[in-house]
């Protein structure tokens, strides 16, 4: 964490006055190169959060970066990659990776296909969670954008078709995107993390993934308002342990359902924006090779408003709720395992109040000071936020969180 | 009596000095590469062209937009055209060129650069001070779509039916683009759909329109039957 502060910190200091692109000329074509660098410090009063070590002096395992070439080859069709790597406690660790990479080709503005690595239309911001500089808030909701598992619904290897057409009569417009493609996990993300508590390791985990996005710029000044659904299958392969006699064991599980909806609305006006978001994701798995069943109902919304209030000042603030009902049923129930559907128990669910401000200290560099005051820790078989292994002490009920986060951009 | 000269005179300046910064950052005007086939643009479209939602206009033709980095123009182009403040406009682009969606627009300086580049470069289009010198661009009107529904047609004269069509019962509907002059006369129609020599007559007969007055030139479709049988 250190090294990356440093490195960053003598990155700004002498970065000049104004950042550029930068571009180059090849056969008359633009090769763009865009990249972003943001480092976090967290702090808790109590409860460890995001894997980090936050309730005592705080944390700054949290950097992410991420750089990527793009050309606009012909009027039509474009190529990009952008390589992405993060630090979040236990997370990410340092393990680059592809974040995406396309070839694009747009027929006409109503239709347009796109082919390799895309970053997943879910919602308002799934596409654009990484992007720390675009955003008011340091967290995005984490009961719809979870940032410990984000690898479930970032991007699809495979096609888009996509494009944008004007309705009659002046209602606006409509654009949509449908996706399918095949999804890989990193084995440093929430999931294979939360399972190595039960001494799982995996070795492999994805699967299909295929989905819809609609959305509408209504005619209504301002308004945009839509919808996403994200359909998976998926599967997991690595070593396990019996939890009864502690030996080693083969471990397996795939999906039998898995399913999100989500909602979403925005409205600009002037300088203010207000977002709203609803989700819910069912996550029906057949674990330990099919042996036992664990049904998680997961439910977020969140409300966020935000407001420049002049050029180098936005203030913000979200209440995101998420609860979680999980069920569990074949040998896993029968060794005691719990079911836990009672969304009112703090294990069950998380209700964050966020305030923020966003400075931008020059056109490329913001600094962001975000208060997290959190209901709840959600301690469950999916993955919310709160491990076990950083808080072996058990859970508290209370969690109030400070964020600092600084990021560039060029 | 020295006192109230000087702050009359201050009072003056700061005045014409506000009203002056008022009228240049107020008008902005719209110039395209020389070589684009349209002489307008809706509203609507060049919203969509500088939010990277659309990289052609509706007759097929492609155009890149080009942007000012800063300064009055910038500032009023984004208020009267777009609706955006520059911090939205730059979460936007970069939300699209870090998904991969988009490139970067080209910026420039002043309105001179501006120029030089939509003047050398097919299919650009970018905003300069109404003042700047355009003589190498094409200066583009920008047209309120459904603006023009509400100008009256005060004299309609209807077309002749060419009279081989009529006989051999050729019936047909012809769809014209219009576009009408401030005073209301029609300064320029071109067919978009049906019969050609049907689209001739109509043609002919629809420069003759004329429509009420409107503070801006407008551009409307208009849709003209033809029946043998009338």
């Amino acid at each position: 964490m250190w090294r990356a502060a440093i490195l960053l910190a003598l990155g700004f200091m002498f970065l000049p006055s104004r950042l550029a692109a930068q571009s180059f000329t090849i056969d008359g074509r633009e090769l763009q190169f865009h990249g972003y660098a943001s480092q976090g410090f967290v702090h808790t009063d109590d409860n460890n959060w995001l894997t980090m070590e936050t309730s005592h002096l705080g944390s700054g395992d949290f950097t992410e970066v991420a750089v990527n070439a793009s050309m606009q080859v012909t009027d039509k069709f474009r190529v990009g990659a952008q390589g992405f790597d993060r630090d979040l406690g236990k997370l990410g660790d340092w393990h680059p990776e592809l974040d995406w990479a396309f070839a694009d080709y747009k027929f006409k503005s109503w239709f347009g296909v796109r082919g390799g690595k895309v970053k997943t239309t879910l919602g308002l911001y799934n596409d654009s969670q990484d992007l720390d500089f675009v955003h008011t808030f340091a967290l995005l909701p984490q009961s719809v954008y979870p940032t410990d598992v984000r690898d479930a619904t970032i991007a699809h290897l495979g096609g888009d078709v996509y494009g944008t057409f004007g309705l009659r009569h002046k209602l606006g417009d409509l654009s949509y995107t449908v996706y399918a493609g095949h999804r890989s996990d990193s084995l440093h993300s929430g999931y294979p993390y939360l399972l190595s508590q039960f001494g799982t390791r995996f070795t492999s985990f994805g699967g299909l993934q295929y989905g819809a996005d609609l959305r509408w710029t209504t005619p209504l000044k301002g308004v945009l308002i839509g919808a996403s659904r994200l359909d998976q299958d998926t599967s997991g392969v690595g070593t396990g342990v019996n939890q009864v006699t502690g030996q080693a064991i083969p471990y397996s599980e795939h999906s039998k359902s898995d399913w999100t909806n989500q909602y979403y609305g925005t409205y600009s006006w002037k300088h203010l924006r207000l977002d709203s978001e609803y989700r819910r994701y069912l996550r029906d798995q057949l674990i330990f090779g099919g042996t036992s069943e664990d049904k998680a109902d997961v439910r977020g919304w969140y409300f966020a408003g935000a407001y420049r209030v002049v050029k180098h000042l936005e203030l913000g603030s979200y209440y995101s709720r998420y609860t979680i009902s999980d069920v569990v049923a074949g040998a896993l129930a029968a060794e005691g395992f719990p079911s836990e559907t009672n969304t009112s128990q703090p294990a069950n669910h998380i209700y964050d109040k966020v305030v923020t401000a966003r400075l931008d200290l020059t056109g490329f560099w913001n600094l962001k000071i975000e208060g997290h005051f959190m209901n709840g820790y959600g301690a469950s078989t999916y993955p919310d936020g709160f491990y076990p292994q950083e808080n072996p002490q058990g859970f508290k009920p209370y969690t109030n969180a400070l964020v600092l986060k600084t990021g560039m951009n060029f | 009596m020295n006192v109230c000269r000087h702050f009359r005179s201050a009072l003056l300046a700061g005045i014409i000095a506000v009203a002056c910064l008022h009228a240049s950052a107020a008008e902005v005007k719209i110039v395209a590469n020389p070589g684009l086939k349209s002489d307008s643009i809706s509203a609507s479209e060049l919203r969509g062209i500088f939010l990277a939602q659309r990289n052609s206009l509706r007759d097929g033709s492609h155009v890149q937009p080009v942007f000012e980095k800063s300064g009055a123009v910038h500032q009023a182009f984004l208020k009267e055209f777009l609706k955006e403040d520059n911090e939205t406009l730059q979460a936007q682009y970069y939300t699209l060129v870090f998904t991969g969606k988009a490139s970067m627009p080209k910026t420039f300086n002043t309105d001179a650069e501006v120029l030089a580049y939509v003047a050398r470069t097919n299919g650009a289009i970018g905003y300069v001070a109404a003042s700047a010198n355009s003589e190498a661009v094409k200066v583009l009107e920008v047209v309120e779509e459904g603006g023009s529904a509400n100008r009256a047609v005060l004299v309609r004269v209807d077309p002749e039916y060419p009279e081989t069509l009529k006989k051999l019962g050729i019936a047909g509907i012809v769809r014209l683009q219009v576009i009408i002059s401030p005073k209301g006369s029609v300064e320029e129609a071109s067919l978009l759909g049906g019969n050609p020599i049907l689209g001739d007559a109509a043609i002919a007969a629809v420069k003759k329109w004329v429509y009420a007055a409107a503070p801006s030139r407008t551009t409307t479709e208009v849709t003209i039957p033809f029946d043998p049988r009338r």
